[in-house]
């Protein structure tokens, strides 16, 4: 120990003035913050699931005299084992903007005004019941969300499903999971991945499919930074149409032109088959081949209707069909040099590495977006790396429970809780549980999203309530849509926490309670569902979607379907929904234990959670003694021979870029939350437009300057942003969707996959200029 | 009666006279001094990897303490206040935000802990960085964002607890109990020795490295109900 004279004297000097400072103010508080009046320390930790994205972190969130103070990240959660995201760890400010709606609010006069939530929630059953008597049940629709609880969703789905007779129910997640829920369908027949994210302990290569899961999905991103830390050989591939954050934490960042992803999957298993790869043991016993239509066409017109058709081919058949990929012929159509083909090839044909796919809305937002979930399933399955630990093709989810609500509780219009509204079977177990008379449920799907809102447009729905989601910012090609709302005739009702563009156009505002203000459920996309408590009170005169739905049910005379009280209909609502699932493929835990932990995965058989499906080992349903794909008749998977086919709208001499839309690590969605966040807003105050730096440079685009982008659909002057986060190759430019003051989705294209109905918002063509 | 106030005032004049004259003497040292100071450069210390709690990571706390150069455990500045260090966060507790300027696009790595690993004395920002208490997180923007504005885009009706107040000895001297929560912040050293420590919470004693030998967690405080076994 050298302490020289002259520190000691410093620090002696320091220490008495800390002294003083502390005799003089005891309690003195330094914060950022403004400061409630209790003790400091007299705080109650209690659990939740994260508010924002599909990985479903458990929180711990601090309360103290009934409010919300601080955030933990959960330690008993295995999803994210204590570590948070910025958005989580501020996530508990999202209840305190200033400007939250407390009171309902119905338009007077061409002018919202407050009025007692008893009247607003009467105006709305009495819409409701003169629109289905003027125009009949298909007239009234509700459009919900992947972030609804999912009580609200059952509520919902009963209550316009069984009670009224109309399968107009959709949801956001038609925007954000159908491409992954229609890619399941058609390979495994049944919905939702296979593993969990155990596997990113487990795997030695991980290939992101367009997926920047560093800003998306960061708590699962660390966890890989983890694996590779812990493990020096694991590699992560960056497989994107922009670099990102994510290409910058991966070992390798491999671009690929838009739409493309399709011809390198095939060229993967072209490389795969060719190289002796394929695990034929797997193939043989497991897989069987199968051929769709082709030239499907975009959906961009009204009343668009198409029907896949599945013929079952053989192996030939598919090596034929994969003839004319290629590594050197996708290379002239992808811009990936055949080198990094064959290179992605050889990791997953490397029979001593355990690959893990990641994607999520590149894959999904996509016009073709079944087929090319379809070709990433197809290389796992040729190699027969799937259903095993680290072994895993993932469909990671955007929404906290766009898997709990939407996907198994099915709000969206040809989904039961338990089947789909054509199978009989479906319709009677759904009217025996809703005590409704099974011709109460139509067998006929009406409206996906997009095709929802167009009916609205035209006056074929004139009913539309709005939960939990901001359809005026987030609707592709949203000019129409938003003209549509605003026409005469039609009744919006939405259900808001904040003044969003979709409560502008509302005639009848209610106030919702948000995530911790009430009991309810989510479910993430690992098939885990999770419980939360209501942590704190209510404000003004908010209730849950749940009970509005509920008050609503019963002014429309359905009191016997609706019968629970409300202090217990939360619980109430859970046991009678998870009677649909009370199968060992599906089964849910009950009540009490989801109470009591972090989450559990379904199936819950026997008290045990399951990891992963289709795998005797560890999934109770599966048969025999390696792999079983018990979702499809034939008791295997599907693999599909899927061609490569260009996007709706591609870049030409007039409207020479590509338009991707998407998010930033700080905000959720539409920003309506995540804007009122202190740090998050201050982060990302507005929106901007990446712009390739050779191509600002040719355009005379300059870091900061305007820039006006425009389609065929309408036009936006925003801030260019060169050399950001984000950078798109030449020719693309890239607008997070977050700021209502720019909505990019006035340009963006409605064009959508005709086998899910979900829009792609990562392509349409738009030209450039300084403004 | 006027006289003698007049001398008062000319008593007053004279005694500033002087002091003024000492001084201007004076100044130039002071001036030379504060020109000549420069903060010690003090070895950077090397927090190694290590997860969750002291309770499970004990040994790797110690290994890290061993590690760290008498110099850098010694050292000290007045750079940090406990108030520049609250006002960068929204509670005690949540991860705080940026406050220097960052690139965007710097190759292939997130390279923040290039400087928060290892703390020692930056020239760029001309002071000693703090070191991080939980480096084995890589991906540090999950976390820690940087802000570009002070506007808010609404006002909020945020409030939180009062951050821990210091000096909380059960006992007059005794050693005060850990305030504060440990998870991801169990490793005492990087925050409450060296350099880039807060000067407030820096300790006095750094060559003590069994931090938990006297100071215990003291931040879970909902008061204890005793239920009687007889019901």
């Amino acid at each position: 120990m050298n302490i020289t004279r002259r520190s000691f004297i410093k620090s002696l000097a320091l220490n008495s003035a800390v002294a003083a400072a502390s005799t003089l103010f005891p309690g003195i508080s330094f914060g950022a913050w403004k400061s409630k009046d209790i003790p400091a320390g007299m705080i109650q930790w209690k659990k939740t699931p994260c508010r924002f994205c599909g990985t479903g972190c458990g929180l711990l969130v601090g309360v103290s005299s009934e409010r919300a103070v601080a955030v933990k990240g959960d330690p008993n959660c295995t999803v994210n084992k204590g570590l948070c995201c910025v958005k989580g760890y501020h996530s508990i400010q999202i209840l305190y903007g200033e400007d939250r709606i407390k009171k309902a609010l119905v338009r007077k006069n061409g002018k919202l005004v407050e009025v007692p939530l008893k009247e607003a929630l009467d105006l709305v059953a009495e819409k409701m019941k003169e629109t289905i008597k003027s125009h009949g049940k298909d007239a009234v629709a509700i459009y919900g969300s992947g972030q609804w609880s999912i009580p609200d969703g059952y509520a919902a789905s009963k209550l316009f499903k069984g009670c009224i007779g109309t399968n107009n129910v959709e949801a956001n997640a038609r925007l954000c999971m159908a491409s992954a829920v229609t890619g399941f369908l058609t390979s495994f027949g049944l919905d939702e991945p296979m593993g969990c994210y155990d596997d990113i302990d487990h795997a030695d290569v991980f290939v992101t499919w367009g997926n920047n899961m560093a800003e998306m999905h960061p708590v699962l991103f660390s966890r890989m930074l983890a694996n590779r830390t812990s493990k020096k050989h694991v590699k992560i591939i960056d497989f994107a149409t922009r670099t990102t954050r994510s290409s910058q934490g991966s070992d390798k960042s491999i671009l690929f032109r838009p739409q493309t992803d399709l011809a390198v999957a095939n060229a993967i298993c072209y490389e795969i088959i060719r190289n002796k790869w394929v695990n034929w043991d797997f193939v043989k016993k497991h897989v069987s081949f199968h051929k769709g239509k082709t030239n499907i066409g975009y959906g961009t017109q009204d009343h668009f209707k198409f029907k896949d058709k599945a013929e079952t081919v053989d192996f030939k058949q598919y090596k034929e069909f994969l003839k004319d990929y290629t590594p050197e012929n996708v290379e002239k159509i992808s811009g990936v040099s055949a080198q990094d083909i064959k290179y992605m090839a050889s990791l997953y044909g490397d029979p001593d590495k355990k690959v893990t796919s990641f994607w999520c809305m590149g894959m999904n937002q996509h016009t073709r977006g079944t087929w090319i979930n379809n070709l990433v399933y197809n290389i796992h399955l040729l190699v027969g790396k799937i259903s095993s630990p680290g072994n895993s093709p993932f469909s990671l989810t955007g929404q906290p429970s766009a898997c709990g609500t939407v996907r198994e509780v099915g709000t969206l219009t040809h989904k039961l809780p338990h089947g789909v509204v054509m199978q009989e079977e479906a319709r009677k177990m759904a009217a025996e549980i809703w005590q409704v008379p099974v011709e109460n449920i139509d067998p006929k799907p009406t409206y996906h999203t997009v095709e929802m809102f167009r009916a609205l447009d035209r006056g074929d729905i004139r009913f539309m309530w709005v939960q939990v989601t901001n359809p005026m910012v987030t609707m592709p090609n949203l000019k129409r849509y938003r003209n549509g709302a605003l026409k005469d005739g039609r009744f919006m009702v939405v259900s808001e926490i904040y003044p969003t563009p979709t409560s502008d156009v509302a005639d009848v505002v209610l106030p919702s309670a948000l995530w911790i203000e009430r009991e309810g459920f989510f479910g993430n996309s690992e098939r885990r569902t999770q419980h939360n408590e209501q942590i704190v009170p209510m404000p003004g005169e908010t209730v849950s979607n749940t009970w509005q739905i509920i008050e609503v049910a019963r002014k429309m005379g359905f009191e016997k379907q609706f019968p629970w009280s409300r202090k217990t209909y939360i619980e109430d609502i859970w046991n009678e929904y998870i009677r649909f699932h009370d199968n060992p493929k599906h089964r849910m835990a009950p009540y009490k234990e989801l109470k009591a932990r972090s989450g559990i995965q379904w199936p819950f058989v026997n008290g045990m959670e399951t990891k992963w499906r289709y795998n005797p080992k560890y999934d109770p349903a599966a048969k025999g003694d390696d792999f079983d794909f018990y979702g499809k008749p034939d008791r295997k998977a599907w693999i599909w021979l899927r061609p490569y086919e260009p996007a709706a709208e591609s870049p030409d001499s007039e409207y020479p870029f590509w338009l991707n839309t998407g998010r930033v690590l700080e905000h959720w969605h539409t920003g309506s939350m995540t804007r009122r966040v202190p740090i998050l807003h201050r982060a990302v105050p507005s929106s901007y437009v990446e712009v390739n730096p050779d191509d600002a440079a040719r355009l005379g685009i300059t870091n900061g300057s305007q820039v006006k982008i425009t389609s065929r659909r309408g036009s936006i002057v925003m801030t260019a942003n060169i050399n950001g986060r984000g950078n798109p190759p030449m020719g693309m430019v890239f607008v997070p969707f977050f700021d209502e003051k720019y909505l990019i989705n006035e340009v963006t294209l409605d064009a959508f996959c005709p086998i899910s109905k979900q829009p792609d918002y990562k392509k349409c063509a738009v030209k450039l200029e300084r403004a | 009666m006027e006289k003698p106030k007049h001398k008062a005032d000319r008593k007053v004049g004279k005694v500033f006279l002087i002091f003024a004259g000492i001084c201007v003497v004076i100044l130039p040292f002071v001036v030379l001094a504060a020109l000549s100071y420069e903060p010690q450069e003090i070895e950077a210390a090397v927090v190694e990897t290590q997860s969750r709690d002291f309770d499970q990571n004990g040994e790797a706390v110690f290994a890290n303490y061993d590690r760290i150069s008498a110099d850098y455990l010694q050292g000290t500045s007045t750079e940090r206040t406990l108030a520049e260090y609250y006002s960068r966060r929204q509670y005690a507790g949540s991860p705080p935000y940026i406050p220097h300027k960052v690139q965007e696009t710097d190759g292939t790595k997130l390279a923040c802990l290039t400087c928060h690993a290892r703390g020692g004395w930056t020239q760029e920002l001309k002071r000693n960085t703090p070191i991080t208490p939980h480096p084995e997180q890589t991906y540090c923007r999950q976390c820690h964002a940087k802000t570009v504005t002070e506007k808010l885009f609404v006002a909020s009706d945020w409030m939180s607890l009062p951050p821990p107040r210091l000096g909380r000895s059960h006992l007059p001297g005794s050693p005060p109990p850990i305030p504060h929560d440990l998870q991801m912040r169990g490793n005492c050293i990087a925050c409450h020795v060296g350099p880039g420590a807060v000067t407030t919470i820096r300790v006095e004693h750094p060559s003590r490295g069994n931090c938990r030998q006297c100071h215990v967690p003291d931040a879970f405080t909902v008061p204890f109900k005793r239920k009687s076994l007889a019901g």
